[in-house]
């Protein structure tokens, strides 16, 4: 297999096109790969996702993003430029439940049109208000509930989602595109599984014989995987289990000021994306800000290891069938 | 004698009153914000067979409370994955365990609730001229849906209880008994929500029976009956005796504000 590592500017000017749905994998926050779509001035996309914080934010405030189907926007909790672009219409929205989008992700993963599901039954999330508000996709049918062919039990279908292209960020992965990642994964197995074009930084790059003896750890697949980056720390301000803790100090002293108001992004995107474009730059230039105790207090303290190695192991001889050509069972 | 604690919340006795009212064992989903906080201090004092879940993945968390650093910090601490017997996915929490019926109770809060126990997670006001937008749903919405019983924190302030929420993210029971059933889902019950100044349950045994309007069961001290209800825009119900809650020992709060070192969730003046 020819190898998959590039630049993270190659990944990015290559495998996302303007238009795109995106899935902007959930809890190892992609923010590099983020910064990066910013960088390039990427227009039009659209962000899926069952929870949309803060890298779903950043592609709305750097005007990236056109629309978002979600179950929770953190860009929507605070009246501002982001709720006035909802308000206006600016900014199409459509308003799912976490499980919704993880199963239309899973639908869109399968490759079958729909989902059905019994969340939202007795809500007003089957309301016909919800399809006419001045956020609505033009012609997009969002729900449809109906009562089961089988056994007649009411039951709510869900448009699957298949994205162009998914950014993520792992804990490992080889030059062959295999994706290692551990912890819980929010919805981020399915819509690894759902993307078209899959785009990954990786904390570390590893041999590929690394994954390949640990290979129940491995959560997407050199063929599914378009372009694998080695960027360390590409998760921050967000955690990587293991890596790094989530930072808010840093969230608190420069990320949050930037997502809440278009003026307070023109200033973090010239502070922090528009001239980083390495890791180690971007990661001393954290430190200078936040202070090497705050640093420090990211690092992992609360090692969590198996206690014992595990063993795939196998029998290399067997008990052979008697008879060649007969099978045993 | 247990002592009690003299210098605490209302919010804090809040958290405590709902953790300790928590079943014994069972599998529970935690839901963003109080309840996380509330339900770890649960499994961490009371209630230690409770089988605590997030939607993240995240499957029997437990936590070593000697050497805990804190509560989780939402429902994707990086923390869960210490002690938990075993972290996957959403569909999994969610799909699986949830709607495949495995779950015995759901932990929630929100912006509104209203007499049918129905909670808003979404919006203020009109869905398509908001007065308000929040951020959304979650895993709200489904473990409401799902869950065959339902626990729910919601401050005793005005905004928060309303005749009717503006927007059943999250059903109770709707709009009266037979509702869920007629709407296409299970029965649910005994729910109980705690609120900054008393405890309440339903008129209902799951929904199917009684009027479905929350019923006052207890009072935290300094308040009574008439206080409480003259908070409620529709005419409350009472049960036939109103206990009265005991206030935090001062074991459950001290371990409350440890869960919380940085008053994440027990911000002083939000609630």
């Amino acid at each position: 297999m020819s190898s998959k590592l590039m630049s993270l500017e190659d990944a990015v000017s290559r495998f996302v096109d303007d238009g795109d749905t995106i899935y902007a994998g959930y809890l190892c926050v992609p923010f590099a790969l983020t910064h990066e779509i910013v960088r390039q001035g990427k227009k039009n996309l659209e962000v899926v996702g069952s929870s949309v914080v803060w890298p779903g934010t950043e592609l709305v405030m750097a005007g990236a993003c056109r629309r978002i189907r979600s179950g929770y926007m953190s860009g929507a909790l605070r009246p501002g430029d982001f709720t006035s672009l909802m308000d206006s219409g600016e900014l199409q929205y459509e308003d799912y439940s976490n499980q919704a989008i993880a199963l239309m992700l899973m639908g869109g993963a399968l490759g079958v049109p729909f989902v059905p599901t019994r969340t939202f039954l007795g809500t007003d999330y089957l309301s016909p208000a919800l399809d006419d508000h001045p956020g609505s996709i033009p012609g997009y049918k969002r729900i449809h509930e109906m009562e089961s062919p089988f056994d007649g039990e009411k039951v709510v279908l869900l448009p699957s989602i298949r994205p162009d292209v998914v950014i993520m960020h792992a804990q490992r992965a080889d030059a062959d595109g295999n994706i290692q990642m551990w912890g819980h994964m929010g919805d981020a197995r399915w819509g690894l599984w759902a993307g078209r074009k899959v785009i990954v930084t990786g904390e570390e790059i590893v041999d590929r014989e690394v994954v390949r003896s640990d290979p129940g750890r491995t959560v997407l697949h050199g063929f599914k995987v378009s372009a694998v980056v080695h960027w360390p720390y590409g998760a921050h301000p967000g955690g990587l289990a293991g890596y790094y803790d989530f930072d808010y100090a840093f969230i608190g002293r420069a990320l949050a000021a930037g997502l809440n108001s278009f003026e307070g992004f023109a200033k973090f995107r010239e502070e922090w994306i528009d001239g980083m474009r390495d890791s180690g730059t971007y990661i001393a230039k954290v430190r200078e800000l936040i202070g090497d105790d705050a640093f420090e207090a990211i690092a992992i303290q609360e090692h969590v290891i198996p206690k014992v190695p595990v063993d795939y192991g196998y029998s290399r001889t067997l008990n052979l069938p008697l008879r060649q050509g007969e099978p045993p069972w | 004698m247990v002592e009690a604690a003299t210098d605490y919340t209302l919010p804090e006795l809040m958290c405590v009153e709902g953790a300790r009212l928590m079943p014994d064992t069972g599998v529970a989903v935690l839901g963003l914000g109080l309840p996380v906080l509330s339900g770890v201090l649960a499994k961490c004092m009371h209630h230690p067979e409770l089988v605590i879940c997030t939607e993240v993945g995240v499957f029997d968390w437990a936590p070593d409370v000697s050497r805990l650093a804190r509560s989780s910090m939402g429902i994707h601490d990086l923390i869960l994955n210490h002690g938990a017997a075993g972290v996957s996915d959403m569909v999994d929490v969610l799909g699986t365990a949830l709607m495949g019926q495995n779950v015995d109770f759901g932990y929630l809060t929100g912006a509104q609730v209203d007499r049918f126990g129905n909670v808003n997670t979404l919006v203020m006001g009109d869905y398509r001229a908001p007065a308000r937008r929040l951020a959304g749903t979650g895993g709200n919405t489904e473990i409401a849906c799902l869950a065959p019983r339902i626990f729910v924190l919601m401050p005793q302030e005005p905004r928060r209880w309303v005749e009717r929420v503006d927007f059943i993210t999250s059903p109770g029971y709707i709009d009266g008994p037979g509702a869920r059933l007629r709407a296409g889902l299970d029965p649910q019950g005994p729910n109980t929500i705690v609120s900054t100044m008393g405890v309440f349950g339903y008129d209902t045994t799951d929904g199917s029976d009684g009027s479905c309007e929350l019923v006052l069961e207890a009072v935290f001290p300094g308040f009574d009956a008439d206080i409480i209800a003259s908070m409620i825009p529709w005419p409350l119900r009472l049960a036939d005796t109103i206990r009265e809650v005991a206030p935090p020992t001062i074991d459950e709060l001290d371990l409350l504000r440890r869960l919380d070192p940085h008053m994440y969730y027990l911000t002083p003046g939000r609630y």
